[in-house]
């Protein structure tokens, strides 16, 4: 009995100071951008001072207005996202399921794709896309995108697929709801979980990508986080708009996790079959 | 219902890779039966049903249903309904939407579908559970739900794989009981799979003995356990299993040991060794018997489990409830005639 106070209190300790490590940043980040410049700059920090909303009003509505970056990452990440996800889920469904000739081949396959090093094909990539002239488009990036995230998205949904026991479908096709109906009707909610994962990690990668877009992108398409390089310049580093946009930039992520979080509460097929859930 | 639900297996073969898991069934399980399909684990009984089912595809032979070919036929197209060991509730469904599912796979209407939920769910017992969600039952609802999923739809075969051994002891005897009243007033042909001898005893109309990938018996519970035609049919039927005791037959007498027993038929002149089977209930105390030494006894309450030792046999028989045997001594134990069952002791086969 003490002894589980003891570990509850340093379980807690632990998880507090991981806590602080996690969030110090971004909540540096976000005071910073209600800062004024001359603050920031102030030494040592202060804590306390003035707060102004001028770094967001100028990052949105002035000059150097991120708002068209905001929306080209939003078609970048929208695009790959549903891409991805329309690619990867039957992929993944078959891998997991069914009979294929070389199933263990195409597996490894899938996932040696990842091990390839992206600084390695920026520069053949680029050669390429000048010549076919898909620089600074939509479809080029996203293609990009596609070649990363794919093999990722599958290759994480497959253990989801593969968690969801045979007899679900078996059931499903003795009720003659067929192949199809029973990926709908019956495997796909039981899925949700880990759909909503991989959906979150493939928006979250395509919406922080930098080096891809700051190479083959250009006055077209340019995402917010090569956008918010215009912050830094030669002469000086404007951090409080830097921290602005960065917050900005860092919202739809938040958004999607919080809208999202109910789909990923695991549990879902507690009783379903004998032996209770999945952990 | 569609048809009456003649079911039939014509030397069908299945193999995993090298493992041959039926090696030539043939199976007539005939309209309305409830028919069990009884054996050890890894005899092929499990495949069997799966195989009726439409789950499996055969290697050889072929699969009738009322006459019709299906051998080739998909789950969906053959009107057989399932009830999986695990159950398989759709997990994300609420119990209505789990038992109302196959209606809505084939079209039929709600107001349709609403009644013959709600009548399946009464016949099973859990009409006031039709909100919850499988999560949220105790194990002997959910094998109800999956029971009510099965007879929504009125299949022409029900097929059940070990529908109770999730359940514990007692429930499983009720829902025993339960499921042969549901079958009967149904009157649908039903397969049931299980291991255990007791539960195919009785509840099935006729049953098949699985060994080793093959149909070993098949026939009414009675004649299956009266007439075993082999000793391991003899020793897998009954708790405890049959004694086998090594004899000695000739013309109408059966030595074992240095104890003649006279048999009820002429087995003929040439002596020749068997092996020698008699249900533990069969044998009584009687001065003129087979020696046998106590080494064990154990109450039951209504009846006496004595462990004897006859030569270098353990025996085991059941004994009325007040014999009192002291361990360690001698007695004297016989049976009638009819109740040898007598093998061969090369090919185990009865005699």
């Amino acid at each position: 009995m003490k002894r589980s106070t003891i570990r509850t209190v340093v379980a807690l300790a632990v998880a507090m100071v991981l806590l602080l490590v996690w969030a110090f940043p971004i909540i540096w980040g976000l005071i910073t951008s209600f800062k004024t410049e001359r603050d920031v700059l102030a030494y040592p920090p202060t804590v306390v001072f003035h707060p102004t909303l001028s770094n967001y009003w100028d990052v949105l509505f002035g000059a150097t207005s991120i708002l068209p970056n905001f929306t080209s990452s939003i078609i970048l990440a929208g695009a790959t996202t549903v891409l991805t996800m329309l690619l990867a889920v039957p992929a993944a469904y078959a891998l997991a399921r069914l009979a294929l000739p070389a199933k263990r081949a195409t597996g490894f396959y899938v996932l040696i794709t990842q091990m390839l090093p992206p600084v390695g094909l920026v520069i053949p990539y680029y050669l390429v896309f000048s010549r076919i002239g898909w620089l600074d488009t939509y479809r080029g990036l996203v293609l990009i995108y596609l070649t990363f995230s794919l093999p990722f998205a599958i290759w994480l949904m497959v253990s989801y697929f593969e968690d969801i026991p045979h007899e679900m479908e078996e059931a499903a096709l003795l009720d003659r709801a067929g192949r199809w109906r029973a990926l709908w009707h019956v495997i796909l909610p039981q899925a949700r979980g880990g759909i909503a994962v991989t959906l979150i990690f493939v928006f979250l990668n395509a919406w922080n990508e930098f080096l891809f877009a700051v190479v083959l992108g250009g006055n077209t398409v340019r995402p917010v986080t090569v956008a918010m390089f215009n912050y830094i310049s030669v002469e000086q580093t404007l951090w409080g708009k830097l921290a602005a946009a960065a917050m900005i930039a860092m919202l739809p992520v938040i958004l999607l996790g919080l809208v999202a979080q109910k789909h990923i509460v695991k549990g879902l097929t507690v009783g379903a079959v004998k032996g209770g859930g999945r952990r | 219902m569609s048809a009456a639900g003649r079911m039939s297996l014509r030397n069908v073969v299945k193999r995993y890779g090298t493992f041959t898991a039926l090696r030539g069934i043939t199976l007539d399980i005939e309209p309305g039966e409830f028919f069990a399909l009884l054996g050890p684990s890894g005899s092929g009984k499990t495949t069997t049903l799966r195989i009726l089912a439409g789950l499996e595809t055969v290697d050889e032979g072929t699969v009738m249903l009322d006459d019709a070919d299906v051998t080739h036929s998909e789950p969906g197209e053959r009107d057989v309904a399932m009830v999986f060991q695990s159950y398989a509730l759709y997990p994300h469904m609420t119990v209505y939407d789990n038992i109302a599912f196959p209606l809505k796979m084939v079209g039929m209407k709600k107001a349709e579908i609403g009644a013959a939920v709600r009548a399946a769910a009464a016949k099973v017992h859990i009409d006031h559970l039709l909100d919850r969600r499988p999560g949220q039952l105790s194990g002997g609802q959910q094998q109800r739900c999956a029971l009510a999923r099965a007879i929504v739809r009125q299949p022409r075969l029900f097929l059940l794989d070990e529908p109770l051994s999730n359940l514990d002891a007692k429930l499983r005897l009720e829902t025993r009981v339960e499921l042969k009243k549901l079958q009967r007033s149904l009157g649908v042909t039903t397969a049931y799979v299980t291991h255990d001898q007791e539960e195919a005893m009785t509840i099935a109309d006729r049953l098949a003995v699985f060994m080793d990938g093959n149909i070993v018996q098949v026939g009414t519970p009675e004649t299956v356990f009266a007439r075993p035609n082999s000793i391991e049919v003899a020793t897998f039927l009954g708790n405890p299993p049959m004694n086998l005791l090594p004899g000695v037959l000739c013309g109408r007498a059966l030595r074992v040991g240095q104890h003649a027993v006279a048999l009820a038929h002429d087995y003929g002149s040439t002596e020749r060794p068997v092996m020698l089977g008699v249900r533990p209930g069969a044998f009584r105390i009687d001065g003129a018997g087979i020696p046998a030494q106590v080494d064990l006894t154990e109450q039951l309450g209504d009846s006496v489990i004595a462990d004897l030792r006859v030569a270098d046999t353990l025996i085991r028989v059941r004994l009325p409830e007040r014999t009192r045997l002291a361990e360690g001594t001698q007695v004297r134990v016989t049976f009638d005639a009819e109740d040898a069952h007598l093998f061969d002791p090369e090919t185990h086969a009865r005699l």
